[in-house]
């Protein structure tokens, strides 16, 4: 479904603030793969979820998705298929719209706007049953605006806007992260149903050691903008959370990973 | 009334440029200044196109295009060249300056005399009022914006539109193309604020290049009005919420004329009030403050704005001072503030006489409306109940005196009111009323003047002009007592004399008496004698219609109805029972008791003959009549009266001074209008007040100020400078007119020659003497080659005067080197680059622009030694070297000397505009010594003054 292929970035080239952030990134993701990232801070995760989304240019290298280049597409152009939710519950929403607005704004992901109206009473009772779906008491608050709602709740429905129209692949970046235990329970829980059931091509940044071995069937490692172990679903099964520490030790030995970063991914992770 | 309909009609017209700040604002979070640009873009493009003859429906059309296109350049500049939006704003909108100067090809675009979508409106009025007329095809046209709006934003794209502007990441994400939305909602609300200057122009009469300035401010409000006002957060709430902002900002400009604060502060307030309502708003708009009270929100903003708070605060401050000070100016110190309630029943010429006589001679020994006493001044419209809803709302404001006019009235405030002065003026009898039984034996609270038209005395005046038997015919309203009273005294009077008969009819409403008068003319009558009668004098039109088709003559008792038709008239000055009124109140207010002073009895008669009348009835008036007569309306219909008379007679008039704003040339003119209305006498021989209008060189302002002396009506207009006369022009269609300080009234529409003009506006056309300065120049210097001028094409005046000097430097063999300018920070700049392509000689005319910059462009000449011509007089003083001007006090002499002739009576469609140039020259020696050379004594003869 994915496939990427010697990709390179590099931010504010030739000054001080230099940063390569991607070296050379090569991965194949098949159709219905759910693969949680994970890697210490400024690993270039988000980067890389950036580049499949489009939010800026990669330097060399190609994404191809369902077997189309998109590579020079912008953002905006590959969110006809592809959709993402933010870490921050902020994001993913326009807080000044209404629950219905923002789920009708999704729906028409795929389509051109129009002046036309179709946001009407048929519309918005699919949307009520859509949310009604999400447990999060929202059903009768349609009318509100996003602005009057929980951090779990617009988490919860960013992620109900981005798999209203199936996409071909789902970026989900710390979605859970802002959000308190229960909250993102709840939303961890939504995204499984929702991969599961659409059966959708996702990626999942996680900093959960936990939620990195539970959810998905493949977990991709990264470190200084390179991928450095791809375990999967059999292996998965197979680790717990000091299992993976250890992998961390191994790789620590075969000098991918210093002393420091070990120390932070244990903090990290446990 | 028409102060509110016309601020309506204003706010109308501006909401749809609010609605594009709306959008640009609101929907779209962008500060786009373009809004000022293309507001005069909208504007230019109408009225150029329909200058040109195109339909305004079209034009206005072009219009909305025309700021479309300004928006979409805006938006790309943004968008695609990522450059700062408020940036990009004002790159455009400096671009857009140029480009409208282009598109108008000149400065200012008259519409006086074009078929505009107002214009079209009047055709199809169905006899209403036309600003009300207006008001309601507006007030249909904004309905179906408002739903179109309201509809426009639920829609597919209104929806990603606002998602964009709210959350341009989210929108991205979702598949919106950002930049295209952005790009198209800016484009969309410039292109309303291009209709908005399109309307706009059409409304006021005229484009002009500077009438944008401003708007993104007056946008801004009207949008954080509306929202203070409607607090919903639904869509079409918010949509009739711009459009609500834009008529309360509207009306707040209309208050503040009408409590009479300065305009220039109130600006200032604006500008406070929108950084406040920002500084809160910024802080209670976050989201989590959903759930606050009002108390926390209020803790909340402060905590968030610290710091803006107080710049703010401070600078509210600062700005309501003068302001509070205006409204303060209604009540000073406190204490020594005397109030005045005057109350009469009608709009009656008798009683309108009695009040403005009061008032003008209350003004007169000392009491200052807004000084030191405040004058109510309230009109039952004939309907009694008001009159005491007017008298408890006087009681209510703790009135020190209480000034009832006519009977009835008069009659009502006795009944109510028991323990505070009453001063009656204008009452036949005061005794039937109960109010006394003799002069001096009277209620301890009232007291007055009184007096009836003495009904031997006009039975006299009859039996004069008919002499023999003669049957009179009476109409009178029998609920009335004064009327009552009238009446028996006629009756009476006329039982003494067996050869008169007296035929009677009553009525009890102004309606039944054409009946009556049908009726006395059905028994043979040979005049109508009418006694005083408030109902029937209101009626005195349909009396006429029967006096004129039967050939009745009619004798009335109030003189200032003569002209109506009436054949003659004898009646008391009730200018006297005002003034007498007058200083019964400044009496109680220096502490006497009411009850002991005396009713007073009015005496002065006046007899008035109307000779068209009297031809036209085939009446021959006895000399013996004529030679009492104070007031005669001649065969041609004009008033002519006795010169002892006037002062008393005529009512005070009120003449509104309007000048654009404050600079060097427009004050003189207004000092020279004012010392010579004095000059001439008119300030004494007729009761005139003098009201100052300044729009302080704002276009929404001076709107507002014309519609605001149309709706007081006042009796003369005087307007100085182009654009006052203009937008005056526009809303002023009957008040007569005369402007003065304008070069060319004749290529703005008010007039083709100088007889033929719009017939209620006449004036002074100045043009600037440029040809007379270059020929000075040649004279002077003979070997001089090149002539420096910088000018700002969008001055209308400047752009005349540099055409003139085009035509006239090639006669004398010069050569005109030109530099443009946008803003005196340019001129400077512009001098020097002058100064290196090496020029002789400098000249500026009429340019406003470089005027402002004069004295550092005079130092700097001077210090080169480049002589400095000029057309403005005052500029020798300032340090030109010789200016061949208009002496523009002289000018306003002129104007106030026209004025003065309207004043006296002459029509102003017959006084033809004067182009009058009272050319001076100013030459200053001492620069010339400086250069070097001696000017020849023949020379220095001709200067009015030389420094
Ligand atoms: N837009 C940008 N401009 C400049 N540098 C950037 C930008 N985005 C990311 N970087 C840099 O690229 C590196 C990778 O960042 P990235 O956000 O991908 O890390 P991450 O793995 O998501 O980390 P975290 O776990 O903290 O979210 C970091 O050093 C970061 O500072
Ligand atoms: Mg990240």
């Amino acid at each position: 479904m994915i496939e990427i292929s010697g990709l390179h970035k590099t931010f504010n080239a030739n000054t001080v603030n230099e940063v390569h952030a991607l070296k050379g990134i090569s991965v194949a993701i098949a159709p219905g793969d759910f693969i949680t990232l994970i890697g210490t801070n400024g690993s270039g995760k988000s980067t890389l979820l950036n580049a499949v989304a489009g939010s800026f240019l990669p330097d060399q290298g190609k994404i191809i998705i369902d077997t189309e280049d998109v590579t020079a597409k912008k953002d905006f152009q590959r969110a006809k298929f592809m959709s993402r939710v933010f870490q921050n519950p902020f994001m993913g929403t326009a807080t000044q719209m209404t629950i219905a607005e923002n789920l009708h704004i999704a729906y028409l992901r795929d389509q051109e706007s129009l002046p036309r109206i179709r946001l009407d009473k048929a519309r918005c009772e699919a949307y009520r049953e859509a949310v009604k779906a999400l447990e999060m008491q929202m059903e009768d608050r349609l009318d509100n605006i996003i602005g009057s709602l929980s951090g779990g709740q617009r988490q919860a429905l960013t992620l109900l806007m981005a798999v209203l129209r199936r996409p071909k692949v789902l970026l989900l970046d710390e979605h859970t992260a802002a959000l308190d235990p229960k909250s993102a329970n709840q939303v961890i829980r939504l995204t499984q149903n929702f991969v599961e059931q659409g059966n959708l091509t996702t990626l999942m940044v996680t900093h959960s050691m936990q939620q990195a071995l539970q959810v998905g069937n493949r977990t991709i490692m990264m470190n200084k903008g390179e991928i450095i172990d791809d375990i999967s679903l059999k292996e998965k099964q197979r680790l717990t959370a000091s299992d993976l520490l250890d992998k961390f030790a191994d790789l620590r030995k075969s000098e991918r990973l210093t002393d420091e970063m070990l120390e932070e991914l244990r903090r990290e992770y446990i | 009334m028409e102060l509110w309909v016309g601020a309506l009609n204003l706010g109308f017209l501006y909401a749809f440029m609010t609605m594009g700040v709306f959008i640009t604002f609101r929907i779209h979070d962008f500060p786009d200044i373009t809004v000022d640009g293309s507001f005069t873009s909208g504007a230019a493009a109408t009225a150029v196109l329909i200058a040109a003859g195109f339909n305004p429906p079209a034009a206005l059309l072009a219009g909305m295009l025309i700021g479309m296109a300004a928006g979409a350049v805006t938006a790309w500049i943004h968008a695609r060249l990522d450059i700062n939006g408020l940036l990009a704003g004002i790159l455009v909108m400096t671009g857009l300056y140029s480009v409208n100067l282009h598109v108008m090809g000149r400065s200012n675009i008259p519409l006086l005399n074009q078929a505009t979508l107002f214009t079209w409106m009047q055709k199809i009025n169905p006899g209403m009022h036309a600003e009300i007329w207006i008001s309601c095809v507006l007030c249909v046209i904004l309905a179906v914006f408002w739903l179109g709006m309201s509809l426009f934003f639920r829609t597919d794209l209104g929806l990603s539109m606002r998602a964009t502007g709210n959350n341009p990441v989210m929108a991205a994400a979702n598949g919106v193309n950002v930049n295209r939305m952005k790009i198209f909602g800016i484009a969309l609300a410039n292109g309303f604020v291009g209709l908005s200057g399109g309307l706009v122009a059409q409304y006021q009469g005229f484009a002009d290049i500077g009438m944008g300035i401003g708007s993104v401010v007056i946008g801004l409000a009207s949008v954080i009005i509306g929202e203070s006002i409607l607090r919903k957060p639904s869509i079409h709430v918010k949509v009739i919420g711009v459009i609500i902002g834009s008529v309360v900002f509207r009306w707040m400009i209309a208050f503040a004329l009408y409590v009479g604060m300065n305009p220039i502060d109130l600006k200032l307030l604006t500008a406070g009030f929108v950084l406040a309502t920002l500084v809160i708003s910024g802080a209670v708009g976050k989201p989590e403050s959903a759930k606050m009270t009002w108390a926390e929100r209020f803790k909340a903003a402060i905590s968030h704005n610290r710091m803006m708070i107080a710049v703010g605060g401070i600078v509210i401050l600062a700005i309501s001072i003068p302001g509070i000070r205006a409204l303060l100016t209604h009540r000073p110190d406190a204490g020594k503030i005397h109030r005045i309630g005057i109350v009469q029943i009608v709009d009656h010429s008798m009683l309108n006489v009695t009040r403005d006589a009061f008032l003008e001679e209350m003004n007169r020994i000392g009491y200052q409306s807004g000084k030191n006493c405040l004058f109510q001044v309230e009109n039952a419209n004939g309907d009694m109940s008001s009159v005491n809803t007017i008298l408890d709302k006087f009681l209510a404001d703790r009135m020190d005196v209480i000034v009832p006019i006519s009977t009835g009235c008069t009659q009502a405030a006795m009944h109510k009111i028991k323990d505070q002065p009453i001063v009656f003026a204008t009452v036949a009898n005061p005794f039937i009323i109960d109010a006394g039984r003799s002069d001096t034996d009277h209620l301890p609270n009232v007291t007055g003047v009184y007096g009836s038209v003495p009904m031997d005395k006009v039975l006299e005046m009859v039996r004069q002009v008919r002499k023999g038997k003669i049957r009179i015919g009476s109409i009178w309203d029998a609920g009335q007592v004064n009327s009552v009273y009238n009446v028996e005294q006629l009756k009476q009077v006329v039982q003494q004399d067996a050869d008169v008969v007296f035929v009677g009819a009553t009525v009890t409403g102004s309606s039944e008496v054409f009946q009556a008068a049908q009726s006395l003319a059905q028994q043979q009558i040979d005049m109508f004698v009418l006694a005083p009668d408030n109902i029937v004098y209101s009626a005195l039109d349909s009396v006429i219609k029967v006096s004129e088709s039967k050939k009745i003559p009619m004798v009335i008792t109030d003189v200032e109805r003569l002209s109506d038709g009436a054949l003659c008239a004898l009646g008391y000055d009730y200018a006297t029972s005002g003034i007498q009124a007058a200083h019964l109140v400044d009496r109680i207010l220096k502490g006497e008791s009411p009850g002991s002073i005396p009713f007073e009895k009015y005496s002065r008669l006046t007899i008035g003959v109307n000779l068209r009348a009297a031809r036209q009835m085939g009446i021959a008036i006895p000399s013996e009549l004529l030679d009492r007569t104070t007031v005669i309306i001649a065969e041609d219909g004009k008033v002519v009266q006795k010169k002892e008379l006037i002062h008393k007679a005529v009512q005070a008039k009120r003449l509104a001074l309007f000048q654009f704003g404050d600079n060097e040339l427009m004050n003189q003119a207004a000092h020279g209008v004012l010392d010579e209305l004095k000059v001439q006498g008119v300030m004494e021989t007729y009761p005139l007040r003098i009201d100052r209008k300044n729009a302080q060189n704002e276009f929404y302002m001076a709107q507002s100020i014309a519609q605001e002396i149309v709706s007081q009506n006042y009796d003369y207009i005087v307007t100085l400078s182009t654009p006052a006369l203009q937008v005056t022009a526009q809303v002023n269609k009957l008040i007569p007119h005369i402007f003065g300080a304008v070069t060319d009234p004749y290529r703005m529409g008010i007039a083709k020659t100088q007889q033929d003009h719009i017939p209620n506006i006449t004036g002074v056309a100045t043009f600037q003497p440029v040809e007379k300065t270059i020929q000075v120049m040649r004279e002077i210097f003979p070997r001089a080659r090149r002539i420096g001028i910088v000018w700002n094409p969008a001055e209308a005046c400047s752009e005349a005067c540099t055409y003139k000097a085009r035509d006239e430097v090639g006669k004398q063999g010069f050569e005109l080197v030109e530099v443009n300018v946008s803003s005196t920070s340019e001129v400077m700049d512009a001098v020097r680059s002058l100064l290196t392509r090496g020029v002789d000689l400098f000249l500026t005319s009429g340019d406003n622009t470089v005027n402002m910059a004069f004295n550092s462009v005079a130092a700097l000449l001077r210090e080169r030694r480049i002589p400095y011509f000029s057309n403005s007089f005052s500029d020798v003083e300032r340090g030109g070297f010789i200016a061949v001007g208009a002496d523009y006090e002289e000018v306003g002499r002129e104007t106030a000397r026209m004025a003065a002739r309207v004043i006296s009576g002459e029509d102003v469609g017959r006084i033809p505009i004067n182009n009058y140039l009272p050319e001076k020259m100013y030459v200053n020696r001492m620069l010339a010594k400086e250069y070097g050379m001696e000017l020849p004594e023949a020379f220095l003869n001709r200067a009015a003054k030389i420094r």
